[in-house]
């Protein structure tokens, strides 16, 4: 049983890291909380036989620096666009290209009399 | 991801036909859109909502445009730079002119709506890239309503309704053209609401919207929207429920306002 949810714990803590390097770093919270769990149960266990727990130690050591990680990148991470040059040039080659085409439209001048729309 | 754009502009659109009172012609509304992984929220890209007046020799019309573009931590997994435009009459918004333009990873497609509103027509254009990296242009005349719009200018239009006298659970079905189809919508009106914004404790029109085609919006009230309840009625939150999962916008930043 023990070795039940050292490997458990293990798996989450290592998933935990893993995730909380990535985009989805909110999402490392939650094999963290599992690992922690795991641990402590763990940790209960082995202290009941008094066998060594220098495994669940680093099972907390990787949850801690998961959620040191993760908690920073949702804290102090502001999400940004980047490389949006190629987009602002589309979008005035498309501009120019409408300006073209809606020369050679008839539009309704019914519609266009008040064009102005500032107060 | 496509269908997670298609949801959030179709979220937002529906048919309306009322003067322009409330969008501006330098206006710049700036939302943050986030999707649920494993029911936390995370951010995925940013979209902008732009108006612009454009000068041909002989009018002006308004140019209102869409954009969305994954945040940068996103860009290596998949890199999306959408832009949609109408270009539509400033006084009623009613378009002449509508244009996509979709790259989303190696996926691309582009269309172009011309308006004919004496014959009910629209030229349409579609663009795809192959697998070899040729472009396969389509040409295609479609026959639609006199009241069907395309998804950008129906997008601003629902901020010419008048919502004050309006009561609650009263639906409004609209027509929207998408991907060359029209598309029956419905919003419902859910009432008034305050809502925590950037811009403050705000009094928000509360609007639900479904549509016919049942691969893009799921559930029943699972798609709403809030509008602010001045005379700008700008839209501040919304929560969308797609086949593919559900998420949020929220408006991030509001320049240029009319009012």
């Amino acid at each position: 049983m023990r070795k039940v949810f050292i490997i458990l714990g293990l798996i989450a803590a290592l998933l935990a890291v893993i995730l909380s390097v990535l985009p989805l770093s909110n999402l490392a919270f939650i094999p963290a909380i599992l690992a922690l769990l795991f641990g402590i149960i763990a940790l209960y266990l082995f202290n009941k036989s008094g066998a060594s727990k220098k495994i669940i130690y680093y099972i907390f050591l990787l949850t801690i620096i998961s959620l040191v990680f993760a908690t920073y990148k949702s804290i102090f991470s502001e999400p940004e666009v980047v490389n949006m040059e190629e987009l602002q040039e589309k979008e005035n080659e498309s501009k120019q290209e409408a300006i073209d085409e809606l020369e050679e439209l008839n539009i309704d001048a019914e519609d266009l009399e008040d064009i102005n729309l500032e107060e | 991801m496509c269908r997670i754009t298609i949801a959030l502009v179709f979220f937002f659109s529906f048919f309306v036909h009322a003067q322009n009172n409330a969008v501006g012609t330098n206006e710049k509304l700036v939302f943050t859109a986030s999707y649920n992984m494993s029911g936390i929220l995370n951010n995925l890209a940013e979209v902008r909502m732009e108006t612009s007046e454009v000068k041909t020799s002989q009018t002006t019309l308004l140019r209102l445009k869409c954009t969305a573009s994954t945040f940068s931590k996103w860009d290596h997994f998949f890199k999306i730079r959408d832009l949609y435009e109408s270009y539509v009459s400033p006084t009623t918004l009613k378009p002449y002119l509508y244009k996509r333009d979709i790259n989303e990873g190696s996926y691309f497609k582009a269309m172009k709506y011309t308006y004919n509103h004496k014959t009910n027509t629209i030229k349409t254009l579609q663009q795809k890239k192959k697998k070899d990296g040729t472009i396969w242009d389509e040409n295609k005349t479609i026959s639609v309503q006199s009241q069907t719009k395309d998804i950008v200018s129906t997008l601003y239009g629902i901020r010419t309704l008048d919502y004050s006298n309006m009561t609650i659970g009263k639906s409004t079905e609209m027509i929207i053209v998408f991907d060359r189809e029209e598309v029956k919508a419905h919003i419902t009106y859910l009432g008034k609401e305050n809502i925590s914004t950037v811009l403050g404790n705000t009094s928000c029109y509360k609007l639900s919207i479904s549509t016919n085609k049942v691969d893009v919006l799921k559930g029943t009230n699972s798609n709403v929207i809030w509008l602010t309840a001045d005379e700008n009625k700008i839209p501040v939150f919304a929560t969308f429920k797609i086949a593919v999962g559900n998420g949020e916008l929220k408006l991030k930043s509001a320049t240029g306002l009319r009012h």
